[in-house]
């Protein structure tokens, strides 16, 4: 199968205009698999760290959304022991329209406000709902232990 | 020798081989074509500015609208709106108002809800009137003049009295050009020749062309599709007014009926078959992006010709039972053959396959003939599955959408086929059909043949059916139980899925589910629901069961 020409533009776009604080970069060998790295957002609990993201486009990407996952540990409400994103762009509110560069961006915009009400990980967002302080102070802790090398 | 500047500046709808010839070899012997005579700013300006004007009132398109049939107008342009009669589905507020189309070759009523801001085309008028609208440059004066009706100006030509008109211009001649049509000087149909002023002829093509090439550039990178990401290839404009490929809104209302750019529901998807291409935007696409769009339309081309070659025999086929969009099925696979085919659709990611009814009597199905299954059925999706470790399964799907059966083959035991997608009638035709049969007059000839109600309302058909419902499941009927709720979902409100949600639950004989399943319009199916309806009603049989059972 050879790559759709929409494929290719995005990532020439990603490589020609990067967007500051994100950076996509797709394998040699798998033109659909990109190695992500997210710069925490600044005055949020992930400030300082770098986190490293799987993302790949599925067949029949744009119809479909990309599949992403956190690689590097995170402790947030929205994001699961598995790396997995709890994000509505990614599921049912996911159109054509969108891309790597939207997605990415909608990511780093959640990690700058984590939203317990919605929760992918239930435990956290428990504690985040109990004891926010203290949620948060474990967030930037495991920033430092995993995010910051 | 052909040396007078006017040679050089004929208008684009009347020139001949001859002209074109002439031209080039100029073009050759100053070193300056570069391969596009055809849209050359100075030679074809009159036509590229005709790519702006609105037919109805010749100025540049303002907030253009693009209607159904693909013509675009100024938003002050459209005609008097008034409130369309007999209409009661989608009966949506916004679709009540109506206006009869100007344009010649449509004539048609058209909702007012269909024709909201063209973006695209809005967007491309911006560049023009930024790339052309205002010219600071005080020089390159251009004299323009009108070309007569060829009749006229032959019988007038040694006159030269009145009629001729004519405007000097600074700023070259797309500029001069534009520059008119915005001060109402130039019909859509009215050509022009253009004579440079300027001391140097050379200059003022140098200059057009930049102008030319700035706009192209321009307008280019805005008729990008945004599911494609490659120039609009055939462009459909949506009613809420955004424009994709026309095989890209194919594939996307095969996923979602959402318009990617905007989400608005595209509650009228079923209009995409028989949807007119926006043609203002096709003619931009022609005439300023030719290149760009020949080697797209040859890379499409070539994909497709790889596709089939392949196999078009894509589609897997199950003939089992009668499913409907929107509605549930489940299925117990048990069958080797259809456990590969399952295990293959959940493997390759589609999770799709073709749903068709057996084709019990051996009736000619179209271009299959006697098929041994019948030509219409229902695409479902794999929502969930439950395999068993001796290779049976149970799954779960919904259907997505219709299709017709264009051509089939057998792999590996089950069928294989190469499917169409099937629609609804387009919102207009559904909201005309309504309107027709609900404004006929009672005749004593055709009440023998029509019972009263087929001239009801779409919505009072509707209403019929949830009386209906609502009556039976006030006597508890057992096609009404809970398991059947639970499996098939509380009854739409949707008219169009209404019809769909009873033919599941109400037990009703399979040649009338397929029915309904071939039917592609929201009133035909409503009315064959009350058709059923009304039948259960006089024969009393359903009811009296029903009670003896309580
Ligand atoms: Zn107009
Ligand atoms: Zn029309
Ligand atoms: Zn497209
Ligand atoms: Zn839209």
């Amino acid at each position: 199968m050879s790559l759709p020409k929409r494929i290719i533009k995005e990532t020439e776009r990603l490589v020609a205009e990067p967007v500051p604080g994100i950076n996509a970069v797709p394998h040699d060998d798998n033109l659909r698999y990109f190695d992500v790295t997210i710069h925490g957002p600044a005055q949020s609990p992930y400030e300082g760290g770098i986190f490293r993201l799987e993302l790949f486009l599925p067949e029949d990407y744009p119809m479909t959304p990309p599949k992403i996952r956190f690689l590097t540990k995170i402790y947030h409400p929205n994001i699961d022991k598995l790396g997995r994103i709890c994000l509505d762009v990614l599921k049912g509110n996911w159109s054509p329209a969108l891309q790597i560069r939207t997605i990415l961006l909608s990511i780093q915009a959640l990690l700058g406000a984590p939203n317990p009400d919605d929760p992918l990980a239930n435990d956290v967002a428990q504690r985040w709902k109990e004891d926010e302080p203290a949620a948060i102070q474990t967030a930037r802790d495991w920033t430092r232990t995993h995010a910051m090398v | 020798m052909h040396q007078s500047p006017h040679d050089w500046a004929k208008g684009s709808t009347t020139h001949t081989a001859n002209t074109d010839d002439v031209v080039m070899e100029k073009l050759l012997a100053l070193g300056e074509y570069s391969g596009e005579i055809g849209s050359d700013g100075f030679y074809d300006a009159r036509a590229i500015v005709r790519l702006t004007q609105c037919l109805v009132c010749s100025l540049p398109l303002q907030h253009p609208r693009t209607l159904p049939c693909g013509n675009s107008i100024c938003l002050r342009c459209l005609p008097q709106f008034y409130p369309r009669q007999n209409i009661s589905y989608p009966g949506l507020p916004s679709r009540q108002d109506g206006f009869q189309c100007p344009f010649p070759e449509c004539q048609k009523e058209h909702s007012v809800a269909d024709c909201t801001l063209d973006v695209t085309l809005s967007k491309v008028m911006e560049i023009f009137e930024r790339e052309l609208g205002s010219c600071q440059s005080e020089e390159m004066p251009v004299e323009v003049k009108e070309i007569l009706d060829p009749e006229l100006s032959d019988f007038e030509s040694d006159g030269g009295e009145c009629g001729e008109r004519k405007w000097t211009v600074d700023g070259g001649r797309l500029v001069a050009i534009y520059t008119l049509i915005k001060r109402g000087e130039l019909y859509y149909d009215t050509d022009v020749t253009c004579v440079s002023l300027a001391s140097d002829h050379r200059d003022s093509a140098v200059l057009d062309r930049e102008v030319l090439q700035t706009l192209k550039a321009k307008i280019t990178s805005e008729v990008e599709c945004q599911v494609c990401y490659g120039l609009f290839l055939d462009p459909i404009t949506t009613y809420c007014g955004h424009t994709f490929c026309r095989k890209c809104l194919e594939r996307v209302l095969d996923h979602s009926r959402d318009c990617p750019a905007c989400r608005r529901r595209l509650h009228l998807p079923n209009v995409l078959p028989a949807q007119s291409s926006n043609k203002r935007l096709t003619e931009l696409l022609v005439s300023l992006c030719s290149e760009a769009l020949a080697h797209r339309a040859t890379v499409v081309a070539i994909e497709e010709m790889a596709g089939s070659d392949d196999d078009d025999l894509t589609t897997p086929l199950f003939v089992c039972t009668a499913s409907y969009p929107g509605m549930p099925t489940p299925l117990h696979i048990f069958e080797p053959r259809y456990r590969l085919m399952i295990r293959r659709v959940c493997e390759n990611g589609t999770r799709r396959f073709g749903m068709l009814l057996p084709n019990r009597s051996g009736q000619l199905q179209g271009e299959l003939g006697a098929a041994p299954f019948m030509q219409y059925g229902t695409m479902l999706q794999i929502e969930g599955a439950n395999m068993y470790p001796d290779g049976r399964s149970d799954i779960w799907t919904v259907g997505v959408s219709r299709f017709r059966v264009k051509r089939w083959g057998i792999r590996d035991d089950y069928i294989v086929s190469d499917i169409e997608r099937v629609e609804d009638i387009p919102i207009l035709e559904e909201e005309a059909l309504e309107a027709l049969e609900t404004s006929l007059r009672i005749q004593m000839s055709s009440q023998d043949l029509l019972p009263p109600w087929t001239r009801l309302s779409t919505q009072s058909l509707l209403q019929i059916g949830h009386n209906f419902v609502d009556q039976m499941q006030a006597i508890s009927a057992p096609w009404l139980h809970e398991n059947n709720i639970l499996a098939f979902g509380q009854r739409p409100d949707d008219p169009a899925m209404f019809p769909y949600w009873l033919a599941s639950v109400l037990p009703v004989a399979e040649n009338e589910k397929y029915r309904l399943l071939v039917c592609t319009s929201v009133r035909e199916r409503l009315k064959m629901v009350v058709g059923w309806i009304k039948k259960i009603e006089s024969h009393r049989w359903f009811c009296s069961a029903t009670c003896a059972i309580v």
